[in-house]
Protein backbone atom coordinates (compact mmCIF):
# COMPACT_ATOMS: atom_id res chain seq x y z
CA UNK A 1 0.00 0.00 0.00
CA UNK A 2 1.68 3.28 -0.84
CA UNK A 3 1.60 5.51 1.57
CA UNK A 4 1.10 8.61 -1.12
CA UNK A 5 -1.80 7.83 -1.76
CA UNK A 6 -5.59 8.47 0.21
CA UNK A 7 -8.31 6.69 -0.49
CA UNK A 8 -11.88 8.21 -0.32
CA UNK A 9 -13.34 6.07 2.23
CA UNK A 10 -9.97 6.34 4.06
CA UNK A 11 -10.18 10.20 3.70
CA UNK A 12 -13.80 9.89 4.66
CA UNK A 13 -13.05 8.13 7.88
CA UNK A 14 -10.47 10.14 9.22
CA UNK A 15 -12.45 12.87 8.33
CA UNK A 16 -14.95 11.55 10.51
CA UNK A 17 -12.32 10.63 13.82
CA UNK A 18 -11.10 14.48 13.05
CA UNK A 19 -14.96 15.71 13.44
CA UNK A 20 -15.37 13.98 16.95
CA UNK A 21 -11.80 15.03 17.92
CA UNK A 22 -12.22 18.60 16.71
CA UNK A 23 -15.56 19.12 18.44
CA UNK A 24 -14.50 17.55 21.78
CA UNK A 25 -11.66 20.32 21.45
CA UNK A 26 -14.10 23.62 20.65
CA UNK A 27 -16.02 22.53 23.36
CA UNK A 28 -13.12 23.14 25.55
CA UNK A 29 -11.93 26.21 24.11
CA UNK A 30 -15.76 27.67 24.38
CA UNK A 31 -15.88 26.60 27.79
CA UNK A 32 -12.16 28.47 28.94
CA UNK A 33 -13.39 31.22 26.65
CA UNK A 34 -17.12 31.58 27.34
CA UNK A 35 -17.31 31.97 23.35
CA UNK A 36 -19.31 30.48 20.54
CA UNK A 37 -16.71 28.40 17.87
CA UNK A 38 -17.49 27.51 14.70
CA UNK A 39 -16.59 24.89 13.32
CA UNK A 40 -15.17 24.42 10.51
CA UNK A 41 -15.21 21.07 7.72
CA UNK A 42 -11.97 19.74 8.72
CA UNK A 43 -9.12 18.90 5.55
CA UNK A 44 -7.55 15.84 5.38
CA UNK A 45 -4.53 15.56 2.71
CA UNK A 46 -1.48 14.41 1.71
CA UNK A 47 0.81 17.43 1.60
CA UNK A 48 4.05 18.12 0.51
CA UNK A 49 6.03 21.28 2.00
CA UNK A 50 5.22 23.34 -0.62
CA UNK A 51 1.77 22.70 -0.21
CA UNK A 52 1.07 23.47 3.71
CA UNK A 53 1.45 27.27 3.50
CA UNK A 54 -1.42 27.01 1.22
CA UNK A 55 -3.58 24.89 3.04
CA UNK A 56 -3.60 27.17 5.80
CA UNK A 57 -7.00 29.00 6.30
CA UNK A 58 -6.76 31.81 9.47
CA UNK A 59 -3.89 33.15 7.46
CA UNK A 60 -2.48 35.26 4.89
CA UNK A 61 0.71 34.59 3.59
CA UNK A 62 1.69 37.93 3.75
CA UNK A 63 0.84 38.39 7.15
CA UNK A 64 3.14 37.57 10.15
CA UNK A 65 2.63 34.68 12.82
CA UNK A 66 3.38 32.90 15.90
CA UNK A 67 3.47 28.73 16.32
CA UNK A 68 3.66 26.46 18.92
CA UNK A 69 4.27 22.71 17.76
CA UNK A 70 3.83 19.83 20.30
CA UNK A 71 5.15 15.98 19.89
CA UNK A 72 3.22 12.80 20.14
CA UNK A 73 3.82 9.46 19.78
CA UNK A 74 2.26 6.07 20.80
CA UNK A 75 1.54 2.77 19.04
CA UNK A 76 3.81 3.58 16.47
CA UNK A 77 1.44 6.70 15.38
CA UNK A 78 3.93 9.71 15.44
CA UNK A 79 3.78 13.08 14.38
CA UNK A 80 3.50 16.94 16.06
CA UNK A 81 0.61 18.96 15.96
CA UNK A 82 1.03 22.84 15.61
CA UNK A 83 -1.34 25.64 16.06
CA UNK A 84 -0.59 28.60 13.75
CA UNK A 85 -2.07 32.13 14.87
CA UNK A 86 -2.14 35.20 13.37
CA UNK A 87 -0.17 38.13 15.20
CA UNK A 88 -3.08 40.68 14.55
CA UNK A 89 -5.32 38.28 16.23
CA UNK A 90 -3.69 38.22 19.86
CA UNK A 91 -5.48 41.65 20.84
CA UNK A 92 -8.73 40.64 20.35
CA UNK A 93 -8.11 37.75 22.10
CA UNK A 94 -6.71 39.49 25.17
CA UNK A 95 -9.61 41.50 24.83
CA UNK A 96 -12.04 38.34 25.08
CA UNK A 97 -9.86 36.60 28.09
CA UNK A 98 -9.70 40.58 30.42
CA UNK A 99 -5.89 40.28 30.23
CA UNK A 100 -4.91 42.85 32.66
CA UNK A 101 -0.87 42.96 31.49
CA UNK A 102 0.56 45.77 29.50
CA UNK A 103 3.23 43.29 28.61
CA UNK A 104 1.94 42.19 25.09
CA UNK A 105 5.12 40.18 24.35
CA UNK A 106 4.08 38.05 27.56
CA UNK A 107 0.49 37.92 26.56
CA UNK A 108 1.20 36.99 23.42
CA UNK A 109 3.33 33.76 24.34
CA UNK A 110 0.76 33.10 27.22
CA UNK A 111 -1.97 33.09 24.50
CA UNK A 112 -0.05 30.96 22.36
CA UNK A 113 0.37 28.10 25.20
CA UNK A 114 -2.63 28.17 26.72
CA UNK A 115 -5.16 27.68 23.75
CA UNK A 116 -2.18 25.08 22.26
CA UNK A 117 -2.82 23.28 25.47
CA UNK A 118 -6.17 23.35 25.35
CA UNK A 119 -6.92 22.57 21.28
CA UNK A 120 -3.65 20.13 20.96
CA UNK A 121 -4.33 18.27 24.13
CA UNK A 122 -8.03 17.60 24.46
CA UNK A 123 -7.99 16.66 19.77
CA UNK A 124 -5.42 14.39 20.64
CA UNK A 125 -7.35 12.69 23.64
CA UNK A 126 -10.13 12.46 21.03
CA UNK A 127 -8.06 11.11 18.35
CA UNK A 128 -6.78 8.71 21.03
CA UNK A 129 -9.75 7.46 22.53
CA UNK A 130 -11.11 6.75 18.81
CA UNK A 131 -8.06 4.87 17.60
CA UNK A 132 -7.95 3.12 20.98
CA UNK A 133 -4.14 4.00 21.34
CA UNK A 134 -2.01 6.15 24.02
CA UNK A 135 0.43 9.31 23.44
CA UNK A 136 2.89 10.47 24.83
CA UNK A 137 3.12 14.19 24.53
CA UNK A 138 6.42 15.91 24.34
CA UNK A 139 6.55 19.52 25.98
CA UNK A 140 5.54 21.86 23.62
CA UNK A 141 7.93 24.53 21.95
CA UNK A 142 7.18 27.68 20.42
CA UNK A 143 8.07 27.38 17.01
CA UNK A 144 8.26 30.91 15.52
CA UNK A 145 7.02 34.55 16.43
CA UNK A 146 6.27 37.06 14.17
CA UNK A 147 7.76 35.35 11.33
CA UNK A 148 6.18 34.64 7.62
CA UNK A 149 4.37 31.39 7.69
CA UNK A 150 6.53 30.26 4.59
CA UNK A 151 9.61 30.56 6.94
CA UNK A 152 8.20 28.70 9.72
CA UNK A 153 7.31 25.75 7.37
CA UNK A 154 10.79 25.83 5.54
CA UNK A 155 12.51 24.87 8.92
CA UNK A 156 12.03 21.52 8.10
CA UNK A 157 11.32 21.40 4.46
CA UNK A 158 13.87 18.69 4.09
CA UNK A 159 13.28 15.90 6.29
CA UNK A 160 9.54 15.31 4.82
CA UNK A 161 8.46 14.70 1.51
CA UNK A 162 5.11 14.27 1.99
CA UNK A 163 2.86 13.93 4.92
CA UNK A 164 -0.89 13.04 6.28
CA UNK A 165 -2.02 16.03 6.90
CA UNK A 166 -5.17 17.45 9.02
CA UNK A 167 -5.76 21.04 8.52
CA UNK A 168 -8.84 22.24 11.48
CA UNK A 169 -9.73 26.50 10.79
CA UNK A 170 -11.12 27.14 14.43
CA UNK A 171 -13.03 30.63 14.60
CA UNK A 172 -14.71 32.11 17.31
CA UNK A 173 -18.50 33.65 16.19
CA UNK A 174 -18.74 37.49 16.33
CA UNK A 175 -15.03 38.06 15.69
CA UNK A 176 -12.31 37.79 13.38
CA UNK A 177 -9.96 35.53 15.65
CA UNK A 178 -9.28 32.36 14.07
CA UNK A 179 -6.59 29.83 14.20
CA UNK A 180 -5.23 26.85 12.62
CA UNK A 181 -4.46 23.67 14.21
CA UNK A 182 -2.21 21.30 12.37
CA UNK A 183 -1.92 17.67 12.83
CA UNK A 184 0.90 16.33 11.08
CA UNK A 185 2.21 12.32 10.77
CA UNK A 186 4.98 10.97 9.77
CA UNK A 187 5.71 9.12 7.30
CA UNK A 188 4.90 5.60 8.67
CA UNK A 189 2.56 6.11 10.57
CA UNK A 190 -0.13 6.33 7.61
CA UNK A 191 -0.36 2.69 7.33
CA UNK A 192 -0.75 2.03 10.77
CA UNK A 193 -3.42 4.54 10.92
CA UNK A 194 -5.21 2.81 7.56
CA UNK A 195 -5.02 -0.36 9.70
CA UNK A 196 -6.74 1.44 12.96
CA UNK A 197 -9.02 2.68 10.37
CA UNK A 198 -10.13 -0.82 8.72
CA UNK A 199 -11.53 -1.62 12.17
CA UNK A 200 -13.78 0.75 12.13
CA UNK A 201 -14.52 0.88 8.59
CA UNK A 202 -15.17 -2.62 9.31
CA UNK B 1 1.95 -12.46 40.31
CA UNK B 2 2.12 -12.87 43.81
CA UNK B 3 0.93 -10.80 46.34
CA UNK B 4 4.52 -10.22 47.01
CA UNK B 5 5.76 -9.82 43.85
CA UNK B 6 3.09 -6.73 42.93
CA UNK B 7 4.81 -5.75 46.49
CA UNK B 8 8.37 -6.04 45.17
CA UNK B 9 7.40 -4.31 41.70
CA UNK B 10 5.55 -1.60 43.70
CA UNK B 11 8.22 -1.15 45.93
CA UNK B 12 10.37 -0.63 42.79
CA UNK B 13 8.06 1.94 41.40
CA UNK B 14 7.62 3.79 44.21
CA UNK B 15 11.83 3.69 44.66
CA UNK B 16 12.02 5.32 41.24
CA UNK B 17 9.66 7.96 41.63
CA UNK B 18 11.80 9.39 44.55
CA UNK B 19 14.76 9.41 42.59
CA UNK B 20 14.24 10.41 39.27
CA UNK B 21 15.78 13.76 38.44
CA UNK B 22 12.99 15.44 37.99
CA UNK B 23 10.37 17.04 40.38
CA UNK B 24 7.10 15.61 41.58
CA UNK B 25 3.99 16.74 43.32
CA UNK B 26 0.65 16.16 43.33
CA UNK B 27 -1.58 18.54 45.03
CA UNK B 28 -5.15 18.40 45.61
CA UNK B 29 -8.43 20.81 45.08
CA UNK B 30 -7.14 22.66 47.70
CA UNK B 31 -4.06 23.05 46.49
CA UNK B 32 -2.68 21.29 49.39
CA UNK B 33 0.88 19.23 49.05
CA UNK B 34 0.04 15.12 48.76
CA UNK B 35 3.12 13.72 47.53
CA UNK B 36 6.61 15.39 47.01
CA UNK B 37 9.41 13.46 45.62
CA UNK B 38 13.26 13.21 46.19
CA UNK B 39 14.06 16.35 43.47
CA UNK B 40 11.83 18.25 45.07
CA UNK B 41 12.95 17.61 48.70
CA UNK B 42 16.57 18.24 48.20
CA UNK B 43 16.42 21.31 46.04
CA UNK B 44 13.76 23.16 48.30
CA UNK B 45 15.59 21.69 51.48
CA UNK B 46 11.99 20.62 52.77
CA UNK B 47 11.50 16.93 53.34
CA UNK B 48 8.11 15.39 52.63
CA UNK B 49 7.01 14.66 56.19
CA UNK B 50 7.03 18.18 57.08
CA UNK B 51 5.52 19.98 54.24
CA UNK B 52 2.35 17.28 53.25
CA UNK B 53 -0.71 18.49 53.79
CA UNK B 54 0.29 21.75 53.72
CA UNK B 55 -0.85 24.60 50.95
CA UNK B 56 1.89 25.27 47.96
CA UNK B 57 1.45 28.57 48.60
CA UNK B 58 1.68 29.03 52.09
CA UNK B 59 4.81 27.00 51.67
CA UNK B 60 6.10 29.12 49.05
CA UNK B 61 5.00 32.03 49.09
CA UNK B 62 6.86 33.27 45.99
CA UNK B 63 5.05 31.37 43.30
CA UNK B 64 3.21 33.88 41.62
CA UNK B 65 -0.19 32.58 42.77
CA UNK B 66 -2.44 33.80 39.80
CA UNK B 67 -0.05 33.37 37.06
CA UNK B 68 -0.37 29.21 38.45
CA UNK B 69 -3.89 29.03 39.07
CA UNK B 70 -4.70 30.18 35.37
CA UNK B 71 -2.57 27.42 34.29
CA UNK B 72 -3.72 25.05 37.14
CA UNK B 73 -7.75 25.64 37.10
CA UNK B 74 -8.31 24.17 33.56
CA UNK B 75 -6.68 21.16 34.61
CA UNK B 76 -9.20 20.44 37.10
CA UNK B 77 -12.25 21.79 35.10
CA UNK B 78 -11.10 20.54 31.75
CA UNK B 79 -9.57 17.47 32.60
CA UNK B 80 -6.80 18.82 30.07
CA UNK B 81 -3.26 18.72 30.68
CA UNK B 82 -0.93 22.07 30.43
CA UNK B 83 2.36 22.48 29.47
CA UNK B 84 4.31 25.81 30.81
CA UNK B 85 7.69 26.54 29.13
CA UNK B 86 10.72 28.79 30.96
CA UNK B 87 10.27 31.37 28.46
CA UNK B 88 6.12 32.19 29.69
CA UNK B 89 7.73 32.28 33.38
CA UNK B 90 11.33 31.50 34.41
CA UNK B 91 10.19 28.64 36.85
CA UNK B 92 7.83 27.83 39.09
CA UNK B 93 9.85 26.70 42.12
CA UNK B 94 12.65 29.49 42.68
CA UNK B 95 15.21 26.52 43.09
CA UNK B 96 19.12 26.85 42.67
CA UNK B 97 20.76 25.97 39.56
CA UNK B 98 22.30 22.59 39.66
CA UNK B 99 25.29 23.65 38.77
CA UNK B 100 25.94 26.57 41.44
CA UNK B 101 30.17 26.64 40.27
CA UNK B 102 30.27 26.19 36.83
CA UNK B 103 26.74 27.66 35.68
CA UNK B 104 26.37 30.86 34.93
CA UNK B 105 22.80 31.77 35.66
CA UNK B 106 21.78 31.83 39.65
CA UNK B 107 18.37 29.62 39.43
CA UNK B 108 17.26 27.11 37.80
CA UNK B 109 14.79 27.54 34.72
CA UNK B 110 11.78 25.25 34.30
CA UNK B 111 9.39 23.57 32.27
CA UNK B 112 6.24 22.17 34.10
CA UNK B 113 3.43 19.68 33.11
CA UNK B 114 0.01 19.48 35.00
CA UNK B 115 -1.78 16.50 35.05
CA UNK B 116 -5.45 16.13 35.84
CA UNK B 117 -5.54 12.62 38.30
CA UNK B 118 -8.89 10.78 38.54
CA UNK B 119 -10.08 9.49 41.21
CA UNK B 120 -11.78 5.66 41.46
CA UNK B 121 -14.78 7.61 41.05
CA UNK B 122 -13.66 8.89 37.92
CA UNK B 123 -13.60 12.63 39.24
CA UNK B 124 -10.36 14.99 38.59
CA UNK B 125 -9.93 15.83 42.36
CA UNK B 126 -5.70 15.89 42.35
CA UNK B 127 -3.23 17.19 39.69
CA UNK B 128 0.34 16.17 39.47
CA UNK B 129 2.89 18.78 38.40
CA UNK B 130 6.50 17.47 37.01
CA UNK B 131 9.18 19.99 36.88
CA UNK B 132 11.92 20.00 34.34
CA UNK B 133 15.17 21.25 34.86
CA UNK B 134 15.84 22.78 31.39
CA UNK B 135 18.59 25.12 32.76
CA UNK B 136 21.17 24.19 29.90
CA UNK B 137 18.69 24.52 27.42
CA UNK B 138 17.49 27.85 28.25
CA UNK B 139 20.72 29.77 28.69
CA UNK B 140 22.45 28.44 25.41
CA UNK B 141 18.75 29.81 23.34
CA UNK B 142 19.16 32.92 25.26
CA UNK B 143 23.56 32.97 24.72
CA UNK B 144 22.53 32.33 21.26
CA UNK B 145 19.66 35.03 21.23
CA UNK B 146 22.33 37.46 22.77
CA UNK B 147 25.36 36.71 19.96
CA UNK B 148 22.69 36.67 17.06
CA UNK B 149 21.95 40.36 17.98
CA UNK B 150 25.96 41.26 18.44
CA UNK B 151 26.06 39.99 15.42
CA UNK B 152 23.47 42.09 13.96
CA UNK B 153 25.21 45.23 15.34
CA UNK B 154 28.25 44.01 13.99
CA UNK B 155 26.75 43.55 10.76
CA UNK B 156 25.39 47.16 11.12
CA UNK B 157 27.86 49.65 12.32
CA UNK B 158 31.54 50.26 11.57
CA UNK B 159 33.40 49.83 14.18
CA UNK B 160 35.75 52.92 14.23
CA UNK B 161 33.68 55.43 13.81
CA UNK B 162 30.37 53.56 15.58
CA UNK B 163 28.51 55.16 12.80
CA UNK B 164 26.07 52.54 10.46
CA UNK B 165 28.77 50.86 7.65
CA UNK B 166 28.54 51.82 4.25
CA UNK B 167 26.46 48.75 3.44
CA UNK B 168 23.85 49.49 5.96
CA UNK B 169 23.89 52.80 5.06
CA UNK B 170 22.62 52.81 1.36
CA UNK B 171 20.10 50.40 2.57
CA UNK B 172 18.83 52.74 4.89
CA UNK B 173 19.51 55.35 1.55
CA UNK B 174 17.55 53.23 -0.33
CA UNK B 175 14.36 53.09 1.96
CA UNK B 176 14.50 56.76 2.07
CA UNK B 177 14.54 57.27 -1.48
CA UNK B 178 11.65 55.03 -2.33
CA UNK B 179 10.02 56.89 0.82
CA UNK B 180 10.18 60.35 -0.93
CA UNK B 181 9.44 58.97 -4.17
CA UNK B 182 6.11 57.80 -2.71
CA UNK B 183 5.32 60.81 -0.52
CA UNK B 184 7.20 62.90 -2.74
CA UNK B 185 8.57 65.13 0.38
CA UNK B 186 11.64 66.91 0.38
CA UNK B 187 14.65 65.22 2.13
CA UNK B 188 18.39 66.13 2.05
CA UNK B 189 21.70 64.02 1.50
CA UNK B 190 24.87 65.24 3.37
CA UNK B 191 28.56 64.05 2.32
CA UNK B 192 31.23 65.29 4.29
CA UNK B 193 35.27 64.68 4.09
CA UNK B 194 38.01 65.01 5.75
CA UNK B 195 40.21 67.87 4.38
CA UNK B 196 43.95 66.77 3.86
CA UNK B 197 43.53 63.67 6.03
CA UNK B 198 46.26 62.08 4.06
CA UNK B 199 48.43 64.67 5.60
CA UNK B 200 47.80 64.07 8.98
CA UNK B 201 47.81 59.61 8.18
CA UNK B 202 51.57 60.59 7.02
CA UNK B 203 53.16 63.03 9.64
CA UNK B 204 51.17 61.54 12.70
CA UNK B 205 50.59 57.68 12.24
CA UNK B 206 47.49 55.95 11.20
CA UNK B 207 46.93 56.07 14.79
CA UNK B 208 46.14 59.11 14.85
CA UNK B 209 44.47 59.44 11.53
CA UNK B 210 41.76 56.93 13.43
CA UNK B 211 41.55 59.56 16.50
CA UNK B 212 40.33 62.02 14.11
CA UNK B 213 37.88 60.23 12.38
CA UNK B 214 36.79 58.60 16.01
CA UNK B 215 36.51 62.38 17.33
CA UNK B 216 34.87 63.84 14.07
CA UNK B 217 32.21 61.24 14.16
CA UNK B 218 31.69 62.30 17.89
CA UNK B 219 30.68 65.74 16.35
CA UNK B 220 28.66 64.30 13.44
CA UNK B 221 26.68 62.18 16.23
CA UNK B 222 26.04 65.01 18.60
CA UNK B 223 24.73 67.67 15.43
CA UNK B 224 22.26 65.20 13.84
CA UNK B 225 18.66 64.99 14.81
CA UNK B 226 17.25 61.58 16.25
CA UNK B 227 15.72 60.64 13.13
CA UNK B 228 19.13 61.55 10.96
CA UNK B 229 20.91 58.42 9.36
CA UNK B 230 24.94 58.68 9.25
CA UNK B 231 27.58 56.59 8.12
CA UNK B 232 30.89 56.20 7.80
CA UNK B 233 30.85 56.00 3.58
CA UNK B 234 34.53 55.27 2.67
CA UNK B 235 37.81 56.19 4.79
CA UNK B 236 37.29 59.69 5.79
CA UNK B 237 34.12 60.09 3.96
CA UNK B 238 30.88 60.08 6.06
CA UNK B 239 27.58 60.75 4.91
CA UNK B 240 23.91 61.73 6.87
CA UNK B 241 20.66 61.61 5.55
CA UNK B 242 18.28 63.94 6.35
CA UNK B 243 14.71 62.88 6.74
CA UNK B 244 12.37 65.85 5.52
CA UNK B 245 14.60 68.27 5.79
CA UNK B 246 15.28 71.13 3.11
CA UNK B 247 18.54 72.51 1.56
CA UNK B 248 18.39 75.52 4.06
CA UNK B 249 18.04 73.30 6.85
CA UNK B 250 20.44 70.91 5.88
CA UNK B 251 22.54 73.62 5.17
CA UNK B 252 22.10 75.33 8.82
CA UNK B 253 22.90 71.77 9.87
CA UNK B 254 26.26 71.51 7.69
CA UNK B 255 27.46 75.16 8.63
CA UNK B 256 26.98 74.02 12.20
CA UNK B 257 28.95 70.96 12.08
CA UNK B 258 31.61 72.51 10.08
CA UNK B 259 32.34 75.19 12.55
CA UNK B 260 32.24 72.76 15.11
CA UNK B 261 34.93 71.13 13.86
CA UNK B 262 36.93 74.03 12.76
CA UNK B 263 37.13 75.86 16.16
CA UNK B 264 38.15 72.18 18.01
CA UNK B 265 41.70 71.94 18.80
CA UNK B 266 42.20 67.92 18.00
CA UNK B 267 45.21 66.30 20.28
CA UNK B 268 47.54 64.62 17.98
CA UNK B 269 50.99 63.17 19.05
CA UNK B 270 51.01 66.18 21.89
CA UNK B 271 50.69 68.50 19.38
CA UNK B 272 47.43 70.75 19.19
CA UNK B 273 45.92 70.67 15.35
CA UNK B 274 43.40 72.35 13.55
CA UNK B 275 41.22 69.96 11.08
CA UNK B 276 38.53 71.24 8.72
CA UNK B 277 35.82 69.73 6.62
CA UNK B 278 34.39 69.84 3.18
CA UNK B 279 30.45 69.37 3.23
CA UNK B 280 28.49 68.89 0.21
CA UNK B 281 23.89 69.21 0.38
CA UNK B 282 21.48 67.48 -2.46
CA UNK B 283 18.29 67.61 -2.00
CA UNK B 284 15.85 64.79 -3.16
CA UNK B 285 14.52 64.99 -7.07
CA UNK B 286 12.00 63.33 -8.21
CA UNK B 287 14.00 62.41 -11.46
CA UNK B 288 16.88 60.92 -9.52
CA UNK B 289 16.30 57.56 -11.22
CA UNK B 290 17.97 55.26 -8.00
CA UNK B 291 19.57 56.48 -4.46
CA UNK B 292 23.10 56.43 -6.41
CA UNK B 293 22.04 59.13 -8.54
CA UNK B 294 21.26 61.18 -5.14
CA UNK B 295 24.70 60.10 -3.70
CA UNK B 296 26.78 61.25 -6.70
CA UNK B 297 24.59 65.01 -6.33
CA UNK B 298 25.56 64.92 -3.20
CA UNK B 299 28.95 64.09 -4.18
CA UNK B 300 29.65 66.58 -6.77
CA UNK B 301 28.52 69.43 -4.35
CA UNK B 302 31.14 67.89 -2.17
CA UNK B 303 33.57 68.02 -5.15
CA UNK B 304 32.80 71.91 -5.92
CA UNK B 305 33.89 72.46 -2.13
CA UNK B 306 37.16 70.57 -2.13
CA UNK B 307 37.90 72.81 -5.33
CA UNK B 308 37.24 75.49 -4.26
CA UNK B 309 39.23 75.85 -1.00
CA UNK B 310 38.04 73.72 0.98
CA UNK B 311 36.02 74.36 4.78
CA UNK B 312 32.79 75.34 3.18
CA UNK B 313 29.39 74.04 2.59
CA UNK B 314 27.97 73.67 -1.24
CA UNK B 315 24.57 73.13 -2.18
CA UNK B 316 24.15 71.10 -5.38
CA UNK B 317 22.21 73.35 -7.62
CA UNK B 318 18.88 72.14 -9.15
Amino acid sequence: MSTTELSEEYRDCFQEITNVAMGQAADKLARFLDVFIILPVPNVNMLEPSELAMALGAVNRSESVSAVCQGFIGSGIAGEAMLIFNDSTFQEIAQLIKADTDDSNKLELEILMDTANLLIGTFLTGLAEQLEVRFSLGQPSVLGRHVNIEDLIKINEHRWKQTLTIEINYKIEGSNISCDLLILFTDDSVNILKQKADYLLE
Amino acid sequence: MTISEEFKAMHWLMDIVQNIDVGLLVLNREYEIEAWNGFMENHSGLMAERIKGKNLFEVFPEIDKKWFLEKAEPVFLLDNRAFTTWEQHTNLFHFKNYHPITGIVDHMYQNITISPLKSVRGVTDQISIIVYDVTTVAVSKLLLAEANQKLEKLAQFDSLSGLNNRRHWEELLESEFLRCKRSETSSSLLFIDIDDFKVINDNFGHSCGDSVIREVSNHIRSCQRETDHSGRYGGEEFAIILPDASVQQASNMAERLRKKIEQQLFEINGTQQRITISLGIAEFKSDFNNYVDWIDAADQALYKSKHSGKNRVTVKET
